[in-house]
């Protein structure tokens, strides 16, 4: 019975995945016949690429900033946004709005509303007598990462609310009625229930959006392509550039395998701070 | 009082003499036999041109200095032009990155189908980063993108080292109705794979009208040009609305950076070439000096304050607007600009921008756009439906309705501008001393170009020259190293 399914898991994930560890080890144009070259990518990666290194740090405070207010938000508006109110439901609908977009219509959307010259933030900085914070947001690589950060907090947040009010609604609501018994702040209500009961969903919502951010691609290719001077380069754009811009298809299987193992670690560290122990629910 | 009436008097002798050079112009083609411009006669208005057709001729300066009708250069094929070849039934996709061009390719299919029942061709368009990165691998995979596109350079010599090209060399079409100057960029060892159908030319345009109301003058060497700046910032006016946002476009101007910087081609050549293969740094006396005539303009005020987020939605709405002096990018930017702002129809001219106070070794920049080959891993019976629809659009009706259609030039024989204001207008170009545009000589445009010209971007935005070529070099180095 299970063959099947064998076979097509063996088709669709482990023969790409066993290919791409073997073109790791292979240096390859796409065109002429591949060149078995062991560990030479991986040892290139780690101690001659300079700017893979930029773009793996990169990656980091990108994936640091998006996670920390990402969570932050989605757990926030998830609070506010939990009673089933008519208000409510209309305002969930319009936070998960931006979901439901194409992510080349959003980075459209931010790039014009980041345009130093006619977009919207910038003339409302101006409007307000804030001219010095009018910024070239996507062209000056000092905030270029920055701002396509904060576009993927928009993308995505609304996904996150969901998540977090599905977790959120699971909470006893006698809990907070003792809680209101003992006299208990709000502020006490969230840090020793909903805080608590709530983290076996922060823990997803952290590693879901950590493997987003560092799958992240559409938004930095559709806003900046990795620019200026790869001050917005993230790893898949990266590779995407590597593979099908310099045509080294074995250098950026070695970036993907890189990818892997960042992602996997993380995600292990972030289990364990997060001490979820997913056997007991 | 006596002033403003001098500057009117002066506005409209200019104005005057504007529409007169613009008539005159538009209306050589159709001179009476008395007036027609005989090859070798003297001529009084430098770049007029009666358009560029096998017999046309254009107004320039001999050895000696005096003006005389010379032969448009880019029509010197002597060939009698063949027509179409017919096309067997059946379908091909046509593979290409101009979604611009749809609409003037769809008419033109509909024309060759219509010529040739049974036969259909299918446009497949992407958006030009994406054909730059993915149309290798679709094509190679598919038989049936019987006829596509490549760029000069990096993309074709991908697709001739695939085995995608075939050899039209002996094609009869080829041989007669193409400007055989302009084959070079499709040519591999005396053998033609491609045809580079659209000729354009990689020059500044300028407001023609603005400069005549302002009595501006079109610099015509780099000290000039750095005054001139300084002028046009004076009025209030953008002198350069570069497009320094948007790598593409910015990237335009150091073709005519590159053009004049060595002492002759081959100097040039080998030193690009030594870039691209990561043999020379950036930091060369020969690059900086390059990098330092950026800083310069954007000292002099050539651009506009904010240029590194100035994109290629700004520029030509600026240049169009009448906020800007000069569109650097090229003619392909011209129908952008008339859409913008249809007044702007007639009133662009293209200058050449000089970056030495010595003689220019060259005067302007061509290139072709795009390479239209045949899919030699395609079935024979497509190969013919392919060669068939490449040989009609290199005839000289079609050419020219793919002309007009685009505001663009083409690279094919006898065919007519007079029918575009703007194409008829930049033509005088053609008669200068002309460089295929030297930045496609990067091969590597992932780890060399970019980064290369970002770094001129940068520094044309007001980065520091020594920081920003150092550490570009040692990206390049390690990005080939990969």
């Amino acid at each position: 019975m299970a063959l099947p399914a064998v076979a097509i898991y063996s088709f669709l994930y482990l023969y790409p995945a066993i290919s791409n560890l073997l073109y790791s080890t292979q240096r390859w144009d796409g065109v002429t016949k591949a060149q078995f070259v062991g560990l030479h990518n991986f040892k290139y990666l780690a101690t001659s690429d300079d700017l893979f290194h930029k773009i793996v740090a990169n990656n980091f405070r990108f994936s640091f900033v998006v996670v920390i207010l990402q969570t932050l938000f989605s757990l926030m508006f998830a609070i506010f946004l939990l009673k089933n109110t008519k208000a409510n439901i209309f305002l969930r609908t319009l936070f998960f709005f931006p979901t439901i977009l194409s992510s080349v219509s959003v980075g459209l959307i931010w790039t014009f509303l980041y345009n130093p010259n006619f977009g919207f933030i910038n003339a409302s900085l101006k409007a307000i007598g804030l001219n010095k914070l009018a910024l070239n947001w996507l062209s000056d690589g000092r905030y270029s990462l920055y701002s396509i950060a904060i576009a993927q907090i928009w993308f995505h947040t609304g996904q996150m609310i969901v998540i977090y009010l599905a977790g959120l609604q699971q909470i006893p609501a006698e809990l907070y009625e003792a809680a209101d018994v003992d006299g208990a702040t709000r502020w006490q209500q969230f840090r020793n229930i909903t805080w608590p009961m709530a983290l076996p969903t922060t823990a997803v919502v952290v590693a879901y959006t950590t493997i987003q951010t560092f799958r992240a691609f559409d938004l930095v290719y559709a806003m900046t392509q990795g620019g200026p001077m790869n001050s917005s380069d993230l790893i898949v754009t990266s590779i995407y550039n590597m593979a099908f811009g310099a045509y080294k298809f074995g250098y950026a299987s070695a970036e993907s395998v890189v990818l892997v193992v960042v992602v996997l670690v993380i995600t292990w560290i972030q289990r364990r701070t997060l001490r979820v122990d997913y056997g007991s629910r | 009082m006596k002033n403003k009436g001098m500057q009117i008097s002066a506005f409209r002798l200019g104005a005057i003499a504007v529409m007169a050079i613009g008539l005159a112009s538009a209306s050589l083609t159709s001179v009476s036999a008395d007036s027609t411009p005989t090859f070798g006669t003297k001529c009084t208005t430098e770049g007029a041109s009666t358009g560029t057709s096998t017999t046309s001729l254009i107004c320039q300066k001999g050895d000696n200095g005096a003006l005389k009708w010379a032969r448009v250069r880019i029509s010197s094929n002597r060939q009698t032009p063949v027509p179409a070849l017919h096309a067997n039934s059946g379908t091909i996709e046509f593979h290409h990155w101009r979604a611009e061009d749809k609409a003037v390719f769809a008419d033109i299919i509909a024309k060759f189908e219509a010529a040739n029942p049974g036969t259909h061709i299918v446009q497949v368009i992407e958006s030009s980063n994406d054909y730059t990165n993915l149309a290798f691998s679709q094509i190679k995979g598919n038989p049936k993108s019987a006829i596509f596109v490549t760029s000069r350079g990096g993309q074709f010599t991908q697709f001739y080292n695939g085995g995608l090209l075939r050899d039209l060399s002996n094609e009869r079409f080829v041989k007669s109705n193409v400007i055989s100057s302009a084959l070079t960029p499709g040519i591999v060892d005396g053998k033609v794979y491609g045809v580079p159908y659209q000729s354009l030319f990689n020059d500044p345009i300028y407001n023609a009208d603005m400069f005549a109301k302002n009595g501006w003058s079109v610099p015509k060497n780099w000290t000039s040009l750095l005054a001139f700046c300084k002028t046009v910032k004076a009025a209030g006016i953008i002198p350069f609305a570069w497009p320094a946002a948007t790598r593409g476009n910015a990237g335009q101007i150091m073709n005519s950076f590159l053009m004049n910087s060595a002492p002759d081609l081959a100097t040039l050549t080998s030193r690009i070439a030594a870039i691209d293969t990561g043999k020379a740094d950036l930091t060369q006396p020969w690059f900086t000096d390059i990098a330092t005539k950026y800083q310069q303009m954007n000292t002099a005020g050539c651009f506009p304050s904010n240029v590194t987020g100035y994109n290629d939605t700004v520029a030509p709405a600026d240049f169009a607007s009448g906020k800007a002096a000069i569109y650097p990018t090229g003619t392909f930017g011209m129908s952008t600009v008339t859409n913008l702002n249809p007044a702007m129809k007639g009133k662009m001219k293209i200058m050449s921008l000089i970056t030495v106070d010595t003689k220019p070794l060259y005067e302007g920049i061509t290139n072709n756009t795009f390479i239209l080959h045949v899919n030699a891993k395609s079935s024979s019976r497509d190969q013919n439906i392919a060669r068939a629809f490449l040989s009609f659009l290199t005839t000289a009706d079609i050419a020219q309705e793919y002309a007009v259609g685009t505001s663009q030039h083409v690279s094919i024989v006898n065919v007519d501008y007079s029918a575009n204001i703007d194409l008829l207008n930049t033509s005088d170009i053609m008669g200068k001393k002309l460089l295929l545009a030297p930045r496609f000589l990067f091969n590597n445009v992932t780890t060399v170009r970019n980064p290369l010209e970002d770094a001129l971007i940068a520094i044309g935005g007001g980065a520091d020259i020594t920081k920003t070529l150092t550490d570009t070099s040692k990206t390049i180095k390690q990005g080939l190293g990969a």
